[in-house]
């Protein structure tokens, strides 16, 4: 209760620090006083602090189980596990704005701290920027998502988190994700302080690079996390399922790697600077669309926890505000700032990052029209339509296919001008994808000249990307963000043309066939844990060479709140993942099992994380030759 | 120079025509299990919470898959079944929003934008020829 009370001041005296750092820095940039000085180091310092105090009072309370805290009466149970008590401190509404916080107080302190070569006065705008977006959350907090509420008479028990969130990869799922996606807004605010202080050039961004490369690897590693998690927790056995909440965190995704390309060119060549900046405004907007969306409970999707119209309006008016001023102040600095001649040679580094851009930015409109239009339509005409994978599918993966092979050449190519000839190697290793390809689509059994097109595609990449390795310079970040998504484009691919699946209605002792595989039905075992009793099925998998695989999904009747859910059973192998569930048919002694062959899935989760390794070498390569 | 940016057009086209001619291509006419996989891929399950019909193992879905196995094998093809259901569901059930006045602008908009891109940087870039 007091931890309770300490955590709901210490959120006010952090909003009161921001108003306090806010105005302090507008004087300081009124007179021209262009130090930052440790006393504003130290109440950005203090703002993360109280920030920080207040997210482990919550997080205490969790632990606890204080139940005179609405929050965690809402969420939480006495027979939690002690994991998912402190887990299930983001896994709501309230707890996780207070995550968002934490994030967004935590970055600007970060950037201070790394950008103390910078020049001040570029310091000190940014802070104010991210003032602005700092009080706008703490008032959202504040005013519609108290963390703190306080509930009386005080509960003996609380309510328990939904029993799908509970769950090792879902927990640090949140906090991996929100480094990425809140992680934008330094971003966003940094853009707007390098025009008004016409820093829009080499240095800024060596700078803001960071903080850009910070934010693509986190929110690569967080959507990965929640892809893994609805691959074994959903139970269907799929990874993407182009939902409304994958989407939105997408669309940043899509945004920052447009961005990650412009600025490597901006930090060596000048160029696109405008087209820079208003990437960076377009990352941190798509950020907050993505915040609206769920967290106005808008969206149909299995992600829809919250349901409040007031919290919707204010994220939509802050999120307009902040539009708002972004275009206010590109419009008075523009010319301040552009003035600069641009040429680009057909065949260059620059021209090969814009027709990447062109491309990313077009799959970043395909997912966001397909994301809001029902919304529109819904509102407007009072019609329901779902726009699902065929929609997705349709739109992007024809132009995947010219993507790929911009993406194959563009790293060849040199900056301002290349003269560009082919030779016997390149020509045998068009050969070679072509007899890759060949035999790949033989291989699976598919016939459609769309399907070895794309193949084309994707091995080509895959082999240009590794040949790079050849080369004398090396640049360690881009051939495995390269080879890594030319991987997951292969996994992908195989992965949805030969997952092979059966659905049975079985009792204990029956079997049954996919493939050249027998699947039998041992027996079944009640198990009771803590928090939840589970239903495990035994089963034998006998493979092609008689080999036995044993495999056990459970079911899982969770008492707080009581709700069952269906636990796959996985043996991942480095071709395939057998993938086993269960279900129980009400009133029967039959189950409803569901096996499937899902092959190269962990090459898809590895292909990820070469992706983000790639962008970890372009992290830490320091002061050496950029080459992208 | 402007063969390579010809080039380029060529085979957006043609992946494009590609793309579209994809929808032809469906199963043959015989019924099989896959079959009615991809079918119920391709319908929500209107009581849960954005899941496919082939995902879902509700009430509503089960009997919605016997429905469907039972279409099929009284030689009623894919698009009579989902037309059906769309007239007694709404389009809501159906995952691909299809072609209609409806929804013309999320179909188009995406590809105008993509136009409207290309001509920005075709622009930019054969500028230095002239």
């Amino acid at each position: 209760m007091v931890i309770s009370q300490l955590g709901y001041y210490s959120l006010i005296f952090g909003l009161l620090t921001s108003v306090f750092i806010f105005f302090n820095s507008s004087i300081q940039l009124k007179k021209n006083n262009l130090v930052i000085s440790n006393k504003t180091f130290g109440l950005i310092g203090f703002q993360f602090f109280f920030v920080f105090i207040s997210f482990i009072s919550l997080i205490y309370s969790f632990i606890i189980s204080d139940f005179s805290n609405e929050t965690v009466y809402n969420n939480s149970h006495t027979t939690k596990p002690l994991f998912y008590k402190i887990t299930g401190t983001w896994g709501n509404h309230e707890g996780s704005l207070l995550l968002w916080l934490l994030v967004l107080t935590g970055v600007l302190l970060g950037f201070i701290f790394k950008s103390r070569n910078e020049p001040n006065n570029y310091r000190l705008l940014t802070t104010l920027f991210h003032q602005i977006i700092v009080i706008g959350f703490f008032i959202f907090v504040l005013k519609t998502s108290n963390p703190f509420n306080e509930i009386f008479p005080v509960q003996k028990e609380g309510l328990g988190l939904n029993p799908i969130l509970q769950d090792p990869a879902l927990g640090i799922h949140p906090p991996i994700l929100y480094l990425g996606y809140v992680g934008t807004s330094i971003i966003f605010s940094a853009a707007l302080a390098s025009m008004i202080s016409n820093y829009v050039n080499k240095s800024w961004a060596k700078n803001i690079k960071f903080w850009i490369l910070f934010s693509w690897i986190f929110l690569t590693g967080g959507i990965l996390l929640g892809s893994i998690w609805a691959y074994y927790e959903l139970g269907w056995g799929g990874f993407w399922f182009w939902d409304p909440v994958e989407n939105v965190s997408l669309m940043p995704w899509l945004s920052l790697t447009a961005l990650l390309h412009c600025i490597l060119t901006l930090e060596k060549r000048e160029f696109f600077k405008k087209w820079t900046i208003v990437l960076c405004i377009i990352t941190f907007a798509l950020s907050m669309v993505g915040t609206f969306l769920v967290r106005s409970g808008i969206l149909n999707s299995v992600h829809t926890f919250a349901n409040d119209p007031s919290r919707g309006i204010y994220i939509l008016t802050f999120l307009l505000v902040l539009v708002l001023l972004s275009f206010v102040i590109f419009i008075t600095y523009e010319n301040k700032n552009f003035t600069q001649k641009s040429e680009i040679f057909t065949l260059s580094k620059e021209t090969a990052v814009l027709i990447n851009n062109w491309f990313i930015l077009y799959f970043l409109s395909v997912v966001l029209i397909g994301t809001i239009y029902p919304i529109f339509l819904d509102v407007i005409l009072d019609e329901q339509i779902s726009v699902g994978p065929p929609f997705y599918n349709k739109l992007i993966l024809p132009f995947l296919i010219p993507f790929v092979l911009f993406m194959s050449i563009g790293p060849s190519l040199k900056w301002i001008k290349t003269n560009f000839k082919i030779g016997v190697k390149s020509f045998l290793v068009i050969v070679f994808t072509l007899i890759l390809s060949l035999i790949t689509v033989y291989y699976i059994g598919e016939k459609n000249i769309f399907v070895l097109l794309l193949f084309v595609g994707f091995f080509y990449l895959l082999f240009k990307s590794l040949d790079q390795f050849r080369e004398k310079t090396k640049n360690f970040a881009q051939i495995f963000s390269h080879t890594g998504f030319s991987l997951l484009l292969i996994s992908i691919l195989l992965n949805s043309f030969s997952s092979k699946e059966i659905v049975k209605n079985i009792q204990v002792g029956e079997s049954f066939t996919l493939k050249n595989e027998k699947i039998i039905f041992k027996k079944i075992a009640v198990e009771k844990e803590k928090n939840y009793e589970s239903i495990i099925g035994f089963f034998e998998v006998l493979d092609e060479k008689n080999k036995i695989i044993n495999l056990q999904p459970e079911i899982r009747i969770y008492n707080e709140p009581e709700m069952a859910t269906s636990e796959a059973s996985i043996k991942t192998t480095l071709f395939k993942d057998r993938f086993i569930t269960i279900n129980i048919i009400k009133d029967q002694n039959f189950f409803n099992v569901r096996y499937q062959h899902k092959p190269f899935m962990i090459w898809i989760w590895i292909s990820t994380l070469i992706i983000m390794l790639g962008g970890m070498f372009a992290i830490f390569r320091k002061n050496k030759e950029v080459n992208i | 120079m402007k063969s390579k940016i010809l080039l380029t057009i060529k085979i957006l086209i043609i992946s494009i025509l590609i793309s579209l001619s994809l929808k032809n291509i469906t199963m043959a006419s015989t019924f099989s299990e896959e079959q009615t996989i991809n079918i119920t891929k391709n319908l929500r399950c209107l009581i849960c919470q954005g899941q496919t019909i082939h995902e879902s193992n509700s009430d509503f879905a089960e009997s919605m898959k016997k429905y469907i196995k039972g279409e099929l094998e009284n030689g009623k093809t894919d698009e009579e079944i989902f037309s059906s259901l769309v007239e007694k569901y709404g389009q809501w059930i159906v995952y691909d929003p299809g072609i209609s006045r409806n929804t013309l602008l999320l179909w188009a908009l995406p590809l105008l934008l993509f136009l409207i891109g290309g001509a920005i940087i075709g622009k930019r870039i054969l500028k230095k020829y002239e």
